[in-house]
């Protein structure tokens, strides 16, 4: 029987999505942030951006719309969704990433480590994501740790 | 904003950023936004059977303290954020965020630490980040 260690090494088959400026809006505007370099391209162009920025944690939109749902990604690594919980995430921007530009993400399965808790014993899942833009240039690294309750 | 490497004082806190407290409609506009449709975080029966009831998505927190962290430092000066999402929230809940510089290092480099916390202080997303900021004569 396989068992959720054998997850390591799992390679999803890489997307490709566009930064969308409207996209950035509307996810800026979810989370209640209202900078307005996330808006008005001129006034992140006056702020020193070659173009509109992402917030920080915009390529969660990336790899949701462009990349796995949230069923699909169950599915992949076999995690029953309500046993589930977002442990950790983390993102690295290596170069700046703006509205038009095309990124393809690679991702995979880093590590999965089975832990004894207080609580009962739980998987702790590591994805690690790669983004690279449209002249190839990796732009930007993200670590997403998933727990999932026995 | 803290602009300059020479101005960042280790331990000095971060001026606090207020959120509105998270509504249901906060929650289903992020889910569009973001595109995490776990229905844990919209559909009131999904909640129910996870016996948590409806939880904001702990994305929607990280976002809120990337906010701050961009209130403090300007956006194109971060390098990276890391966070551990400690402890659910739930609708009608206030986040603060604050934080501090932790440490100056080499070549300009800040690590920050940044927090979401409530109106109690309890803890929901708890973090660290990195800046690369300019030194006043770079700029001339």
């Amino acid at each position: 029987m396989s068992t959720v260690i054998d997850l390591i090494g799992l390679e999803l088959a890489p997307y490709t999505y566009s930064v969308d400026q409207v996209k950035i809006k509307e996810f800026a505007e979810a989370i209640g942030d209202l900078n307005p370099i996330y808006f008005d391209e001129a006034v992140a162009r006056q702020e020193g951006y070659d173009g509109i920025p992402i917030p920080l944690t915009f390529l969660q939109v990336i790899d949701m719309w462009g990349g796995y749902s949230f069923m699909e990604k169950c599915e992949i690594l076999h995690l029953n969704p309500v046993k589930i919980l977002h442990g950790e995430q983390g993102y690295k921007f290596l170069k700046p990433i703006y509205a038009r530009d095309i990124l393809t993400v690679t991702g995979k399965v880093a590590d999965v480590k089975i832990k004894e808790g207080s609580t009962g014993a739980m998987n702790l899942i590591t994805l690690e994501f790669e983004y690279q833009n449209q002249t190839g240039e990796i732009v930007a690294i993200s670590t997403n740790v998933t727990i999932e309750r026995h | 904003m803290l602009k300059y490497y020479e101005d960042a004082d280790v331990d000095s806190p971060f001026p606090a950023l207020t959120k509105d407290p998270i509504s249901r409609v906060q929650l289903v506009k992020y889910a569009g936004a973001s595109g995490d449709f776990n229905p844990l975080h919209t559909v009131e029966e999904v909640g129910e059977e996870a016996g948590s009831g409806i939880i904001a998505h702990g994305m929607l927190i990280m976002g809120m303290a990337s906010q701050g962290v961009t209130s403090w430092i300007e956006r194109k000066n971060i390098e990276s954020i890391r966070v551990r999402f400690q402890k659910m929230t739930y609708p009608g809940e206030q986040i603060h965020v604050i934080g501090k510089v932790l440490k100056k290092e080499e070549n300009n480099l800040i690590i920050g630490e940044v927090k979401a916390v409530n109106e109690t202080g309890e803890v929901k997303v708890s973090g660290v980040f990195e800046a690369r900021l300019p030194s006043k004569e770079m700029e001339g």
